[in-house]
């Protein structure tokens, strides 16, 4: 039997409750597809990693704010763009439901697919530049652009914000991406002996944060000002030299799609 | 026997692992083999009921407990906390050295758990994998930060690093989690002095690699293979070690038709180049989330007369396997529990029998439970007791396989769980029993009502060190598994207990902090557990100084 089937025939399940019949059995579904999942909330809120709300009270509030925007540095995640204000009402209707129910939940698992998350807004792109947003992004190769490049809050802000460069007039992106020589990279000498390539983070009066190019992924080093020995404007590195992986054509795609991302702005 | 032929048994027996600490407890398995055991004898089954509590070390952050293998190395112990602190102590007085507090960006939403299991020490550095997937570099002096590398961005790959990262000869080798997200598995090597990447090994074969043909369609961009326990190393072979997790989705694995290498495998990678040496897969296809996840132990043993360099592992669905770690042929299997029905059995080449998969759309009795025949906490081998000590749990779940559609760096489980009261066999609980660690003979069982989530830990003074759901620490006879000694430390166990020696004396340390998302699942067949009070200590033994 459904939990909600079995909620009807526990009228104190409603005592308090503002949630209807219809209301608490969508929430049931929504829970079941998104919030029971993996090692999450457990069946029926029976409680897994994270807490029961199976025979708790909580407060409408609170709940609608949690579920709308997550809790920071948790593992509980806004559901805010993915879900609607009505699935937030319902859910809450069947979370607060549950404080009447009984720890231990009738019958077995839950037979729902996952909610199929739409896409998060912030990766909103069209068909078009698709490509190029998962060539800029792609897991797949260690040599991607995101190693060194933050874009729509993704990525690591190594390099300049792309979307500036980007944003300029020029007529042949791929050329710049091939032959580029960045004014930001540097050649770091140390003391004893090791030079390379980087682009300072950070200077302070006894340390220096740099970003090291001569691996992928960059490291971000900490040296201590008494290690280093110089630092100069450098005429070797080329920006070619990381973006091997890509083809003339996708640098073209990844070119356009960073456009297209630059005049959104 | 002549004389030079004793002579020559006895340097071949120096010559084999020698995995055992002393002073010090410098990897997260106590040395590069895993072996989880000390040759310090100082406290021994004799006097272990003296032992008696010598410092308290609180972190203050026990969301999802202590989780930690406390490193020591030279008189200082390095502990990693949630959240990613790193503290240094002095490992005679419990006087905090330094500590580092790593900052995560705001706002970030943490995969899995905020949870930590520990760091690597070694050429004055200390090592450390982190929740939004950087490794970062400290100065073992001061905590003053060497270097930090973003491996994948979090955020995008639904992965972060939780184990503690194992270092040798200059490497510092990282694994990285996402076994239930859509996501492809790495092992990644860096360079401890610069932090520079030297080598990846992919757990999932790319197209055009040898066994990208065992994964259908684009299944193999989000099949998961997490690798997020220790490798081990073999200084001999130059090998190192590590057991790559389940695949993705979990229990559906319609869209992955094959074997889906190198997911639930032992993988050998040659420690320069991170090449595979080779493989063994434990669970081809797996449709249960049995992660080949958990120690490697490599262990010097005669089987049929001939002496042989193997490798065990215990698998999350409650098999024993163990390997030639020279080249991954298979020499036995043996089960940890009763409570097993997803296979009948373990052929003479190691097949599974038998095999009983979850349904799409049906619920459906396995066992045991997703929180596996035992968790990550690691088990301990006695080359004196010639037994491989290990925890054990019986418990089944009701599952249901559903059909689903991978989205990057997104929860991908494929189905749902949820545990049943009781198993098909007694009664559900925990156990740790000694084994014979090829045949799986077991000489003593300690039983307990709940499942046991601390590793194990085996001395030469022939006594076994762990502790339970409920706070208490205690000792066991490594001969008879009779309780020798217990020790409340105010909330339940879930860390790896060590042991070290500083100006002569033996110390036994072990983190206390009840947590983690299979201590979370408790609930579901015992209610009070929901009760178990959190902590994150670290709590240090050793025997009175006059000596009564």
């Amino acid at each position: 039997m459904r939990l909600w089937a079995l909620l009807l025939l526990l009228p104190v399940a409603y005592g308090q409750s503002i949630g209807t019949p219809a209301s608490v059995a969508r929430g049931d579904k929504l829970f079941a597809q998104g919030c029971s999942v993996g090692y999450c909330h457990g069946a029926g809120g029976s409680a897994a990693r994270s807490q029961r709300l199976r025979g708790r009270t909580f407060d409408r509030e609170y709940l609608v704010k949690v579920i709308r925007n997550g809790i920071p540095a948790t593992a509980m995640p806004a559901w805010g763009d993915r879900l609607t204000d009505a699935d937030i009402n319902d859910l809450t209707d069947y979370i607060q439901s549950l404080a009447t129910a009984p720890v231990n939940v009738a019958g077995g698992p839950s037979t729902e697919a996952p909610v199929a998350l739409p896409a998060e807004k912030a990766w909103d792109t069209p068909e078009e530049h698709k490509r190029g947003r998962d060539l800029f992004f792609d897991l797949t190769r260690e040599g991607r652009c995101s190693v060194c490049h933050r874009l729509n809050g993704n990525g690591t802000a190594v390099g300049p914000d792309i979307t500036k460069v980007a944003a300029i007039k020029v007529t042949d992106g791929p050329q710049v991406l091939r032959y580029g020589r960045p004014r930001t990279v540097r050649t770091f000498a140390l003391k004893d002996g090791e030079r390379f390539a980087g682009v300072t983070a950070e200077r302070t009066a006894s340390e220096t944060r740099v970003f090291d190019l001569s691996a992928t992924p960059p490291v971000l080093r900490n040296l201590l000002n008494t290690d280093v020995q110089s630092i100069q404007r450098q005429a070797n590195w080329r920006h070619g030299s990381v973006v091997r992986g890509y083809s003339l054509e996708d640098m073209q795609t990844i070119w356009t799609y960073v456009r297209f991302v630059a005049a959104k702005k | 026997m002549p004389r030079f032929v004793a002579m020559f048994a006895a340097a071949a027996a120096l010559l084999a692992q020698d995995g055992a600490t002393r002073e010090n407890w410098p990897h997260y398995g106590g040395q590069t083999s895993a072996w989880r055991y000390s040759a310090l004898e100082q406290v021994n089954a004799s006097n272990v009921s003296r032992l008696t509590p010598v410092w308290t070390f609180q972190t203050g952050d026990n969301e999802g407990g202590l989780q930690a293998t406390p490193i020591v190395v030279d008189g200082v112990m390095y502990v990693s906390t949630s959240h990613n602190r790193v503290f240094a102590i002095d490992a005679a007085t419990g006087r905090e050295l330094w500590s580092y507090y790593f900052q995560l960006p705001k706002g970030f939403t943490i995969f899995y758990g905020p949870w930590n299991r520990g760091v690597a020490v070694a050429d004055g550095r200390v090592f450390l994998g982190t929740l939004d997937n950087h490794v970062v570099a400290l100065d073992a002096k001061n905590g003053r930060e060497l270097w930090k590398v973003n491996v994948e961005d979090a955020n995008q790959c639904g992965c972060n690093i939780t184990a503690a990262p194992l270092v040798v000869k200059g490497k510092v080798i990282v694994g990285v989690t996402g076994g239930d997200s859509a996501h492809r598995g790495y092992v990644n090597a860096f360079d401890a002095k610069t932090g520079r990447q030297l080598w990846r090994f992919w757990t999932i074969p790319g197209p055009g690699e040898k066994g990208h043909e065992t994964w259908t369609g684009d299944s193999w961009k989000s099949g998961g293979g997490a690798t997020w326990m220790t490798g081990s190393y073999d200084a001999e072979l130059n090998l190192t070690y590590w057991s790559v997790g389940n695949p993705a989705a979990d229990f559906w694995g319609g869209n992955r038709k094959g074997d889906n290498l190198y997911t639930d495998s032992v993988v050998a990678l040659d420690l320069d180049t991170g090449k595979l040496k080779w493989h063994y897969q434990q669970v081809p296809h797996d449709v249960w989330d049995w992660d080949t996840a958990y120690e490697n132990v490599l262990l010097d043993l005669p089987v049929n007369g001939r002496s042989r360099k193997l490798l065990l592992n215990v698998n999350k669905g409650g098999y024993t396997f163990v390997v030639d770690r020279t080249n991954g042929e298979f020499v036995a299997a043996w089960p940890l529990v009763n409570n097993l029905n997803w296979i009948k059995g373990v052929g003479p080449k190691g097949e599974l029998l038998g095999r009983n998969e979850p349904v799409v759309g049906k619920s459906k009795i396995i066992c045991p439970s997703i929180g596996g025949g035992r968790s990550w906490n690691q088990g301990a081998w006695s080359p004196k007791a010639g037994m491989f000590f290990t925890t054990g749990i019986e418990w089944c779940e009701d599952v249901v396989a559903v059909p689903e559609t991978p989205k990057e760096g997104q929860v991908y489980f494929g189905g749902t769980f949820k545990l049943t009261h009781k198993p098909l066999k007694g009664e559900a609980g925990g156990h740790l029993g000694a084994y014979d660690p090829v045949t799986g003979k077991r000489a003593w069982l300690y039983e307990y009502k709940y499942p046991l989530l601390a590793s194990v830990l085996a001395t030469a003074g022939d006594v076994i060190f762990t502790g339970d759901a409920e706070g208490f620490f205690f000792a066991l006879d490594a001969k008879t598994g009779k309780k020798l000694w217990s020790y409340q430390t105010g909330s339940g166990h879930r860390g790896s207990a060590v042991t070290y020696s500083v100006n002569g004396r033996q110390y036994v340390a072990t983190p206390s902090g009840w947590g983690s998302a299979v201590a979370g699942l408790l609930p579901q067949i015992w209610p009070e557990t929901e009760r178990l009070r959190s902590g994150s200590a670290v709590f240090v033994f050793a025997l009175p100084e006059n000596g009564k």
